[in-house]
């Protein structure tokens, strides 16, 4: 085979495994809330997921993508020998692929984001010198992690604080729901077509400039929000059934049992039924319709479809700001390989970025699936309105962040903003140790990330030969 | 993944509540109490003074248990001091059960008619005084659903209210049964005076306990 098929192969292998890794791994945090909550089942949200992440890969993923390959070592250094460069990108995507392996085996909290750039920085420092790192943009890059979860979280703190305002805390919670939903769905719409208009189409040769952009996405906004109250207004007051009837059966053999039985068996049976009584009595108060618990209940059952919304706008920014730990290696590394020499330009071929989005597709549905099953499980304090808070706060973010073209923590963002919706009293119980998790594997990610690469580089450098 | 997985803790409403149906299990078990009394079933009245302090003792477990899964690093929607609070007078209550049914089972007491009709009331009153405040604790779930405020909180704050009224007329209803006990003095022998006297002023904390817990839970309440 010859040499540099050999290369492009392993190149293009590495690039896949890591996004395989992406989908696996990370696209959980946006759906797995969804499905905890019964908006969607697993196999809807799969669906919805490997849609969203794949156009938000492809359509969206090359501001970052560039930031990756370009903007935080000076590529121009590997001008005599572009074979180099191969070598470190090769060596970084399987470092980070590596090192997320260990990581997620022992349980480390790590973000891929941290580990890719980690490894570049480790093979262009160690190979170029520091003078190759642009420490500037990777200065602005980790501040943008630090302040990424931040963001995530005021937002969400204010998102939930309106809800809790204007529909929690008012008399009528559902009318007020039903009132609030245009200016949400207004809102959706508008912030999804805009960024498709002015941003995302452009990989199909189709851009508008903003004023424009504005002008079409909040039209279609309009259009989506109109539609939407419409469907919305159609959600009746939910009555939840009756189960007493269950409980009937098993409490006459109880009672069929006591009767039988003497001394302790007797006892113990009157627990059960007292129990029994305890139960039905907390069942009976949900079912009044005097209580408001009912209202309350189609609250957040409309919300359920305003968080799959957020889940959707979760998944496709997830797709758009991750696919580039991903592709930017991948593609620069193709770039030299195909051409023979350095780039002036970021180039990020289109079919790299689908590459990298079925990657991504492929993930979910090997693996990713079983993620977002566990976490639905385990995440029932998420109920639809505190989902869509976080959610929303996170998309937003991570949006905002991708078009700076900043790779950061989605994960760490929705940790953010989760916490943001616990500091307005949203949450139950929240475990304030994730804080520390998170600033280990700010500390911790990045010099693992490069040791392990620059390791490899040099492995990859002696077998290939410069 | 994994830190988002990690960061939602367990809810302390749950156990909160289970400790409250113990409470409520030995409150109740105190008409059935007096009814044995009445019936002067002494046998009786020991297994249910056995259930009682066994309820007590449940509900103890299920205090530490909570007091102690209470780690610094967990950031909770009700304030931590004010759920010790909550929990600790939940306890007294199941407390001055217990007590109670100590009292009431020393030594064989014949229920002075006298006053018989007003011990019954008496206890029924504090009974409903705390199944108020123990409908808010059963309530604490939709509550946090609705972030302490709202519909749900205005109707907390009215079986608050109601739980005052209910306090206060336990109070003169107590005042009437203590007059009665102090006028039946010379039928009565010095421990029965002492135990009857006991007996009341322990039944009395009940409603007295469920009083303070509910303007406790009316301080966690967002609204004016």
């Amino acid at each position: 085979m010859p040499f540099d098929t050999l290369l492009t192969l392993l190149v293009i292998l590495a690039g896949c495994y890591m996004a395989w890794n992406i989908g696996a791994n990370d696209v959980a945090n946006a759906m797995g809330t969804s499905v905890g909550s019964k908006a969607l089942t697993l196999r809807q949200a799969v669906l919805i997921a490997a849609v969203l992440e794949f156009g938000g890969a492809f359509f969206f993923g090359n501001q970052v993508s560039e930031t990756v390959q370009k903007g935080i070592i000076d590529i121009s250094l590997f001008e005599g020998q572009p074979l180099l460069l191969v070598y470190g990108m090769l060596a970084s995507l399987i470092a980070a692929g590596a090192w997320l392996q260990i990581a997620s085996y022992y349980g480390w909290p790590v973000s891929t984001t941290h580990t890719i750039v980690g490894s570049i920085v480790g093979f262009g420092a160690v190979y170029g010198g520091l003078d190759a790192v642009h420490w500037s943009n990777v200065s602005f890059i980790v501040t943008s992690w630090v302040i990424s979860p931040i963001a995530g979280g005021i937002l969400a703190f204010l998102i939930f604080s309106l809800l809790r305002r204007v529909v929690f805390y008012s008399r009528n919670p559902l009318a007020e729901t039903k009132r609030l939903a245009p200016f949400l769905l207004f809102a959706f719409f508008t912030v999804f077509s805009m960024i498709l208009l002015v941003n995302g189409l452009q990989n199909l040769e189709f851009k508008l400039s903003f004023w424009p952009g504005l002008f079409v996405a909040s039209t279609i906004g309009a259009i989506g929000a109109l539609i939407g109250s419409f469907l919305i207004n159609k959600i009746a007051v939910d009555k939840l059934s009756t189960s007493e009837s269950l409980s009937a059966p098993s409490r006459e053999h109880l009672i069929h049992l006591r009767e039988g039985f003497s001394g302790e068996t007797e006892e113990k049976m009157s627990v059960i039924l007292e129990d029994m009584d305890s139960f039905e009595r907390s069942l009976k108060k949900k079912e009044d319709p005097e209580t408001v618990s009912s209202e309350y209940h189609t609250v957040e059952k409309i919300f359920g479809y305003f968080q799959i919304m957020s889940a959707c706008l979760m998944a496709f920014s997830h797709g758009a700001n991750d696919v580039a730990n991903a592709i930017g290696p991948l593609s620069g590394a193709l770039t030299v390989l195909k051409t023979g020499r350095i780039p002036e330009e970021a180039t990020i071929p289109l079919w790299t970025l689908a590459l990298g989005g079925v990657g991504i597709v492929i993930g979910l549905a090997t693996w990713g699936w079983r993620v977002i099953e566990t976490i639905g499980k385990k995440i029932t304090e998420l109920t639809p309105t505190r989902g869509f808070a976080a959610e929303f706060g996170a998309a937003l973010t991570i949006l905002i962040a991708t078009c700076l073209g900043m790779p950061i923590s989605t994960t760490h963002t929705l940790v953010g903003a989760v916490l943001g919706v616990g500091l307005a009293r949203g949450i139950g119980a929240l475990n304030l140790d994730v804080t520390r998790d998170i600033f280990v594997s700010w500390l911790v990610t990045v010099p693992s990330g490069a040791a392990i690469t620059v390791a490899l580089f040099y492995i990859i450098k002696f077998m290939f030969g410069s | 993944m994994r830190s988002y997985l990690n960061l939602f803790g367990k809810s302390p409403i749950a156990p909160l509540q289970s400790h409250m149906d113990y409470v409520f299990r030995a409150v109740h078990l105190l008409k059935d109490l007096l009814s044995a009394c009445e019936k002067q079933d002494v046998a009786l009245m020991a297994s249910i003074a056995e259930t009682i302090s066994e309820c007590e003792h449940q509900a103890d477990i299920i205090k530490n248990d909570i007091r102690n899964h209470l780690r610094t690093s967990l950031f909770l929607s009700i304030d931590k001091t004010s759920l010790l609070d909550i929990l600790s007078i939940q306890d007294g209550i199941a407390d001055y059960a217990e007590d109670v049914a100590v009292l009431l089972t020393l030594k064989p007491l014949v229920i002075p008619s006298s006053f018989h009709e007003e011990l019954k009331d008496f206890l029924t009153k504090n009974i409903e005084t705390f199944d108020e405040v123990h409908k808010i604790i059963m309530e604490l779930g939709e509550l946090n659903e609705s972030s302490f405020g709202g519909l749900e909180a205005q109707r907390v704050k009215s079986i608050v209210n109601s739980i005052a009224i209910k306090e206060h007329e336990g109070d003169l209803i107590q005042r009437k049964l203590l007059k009665k006990l102090l006028a039946a003095e010379s039928e009565l022998t010095f421990t029965s005076f002492f135990l009857w006297q006991r007996i009341i002023q322990t039944i009395a904390f009940v409603s007295d306990l469920s009083e303070k817990l509910a303007n406790r839970l009316r301080m966690m309440l967002q609204i004016d």
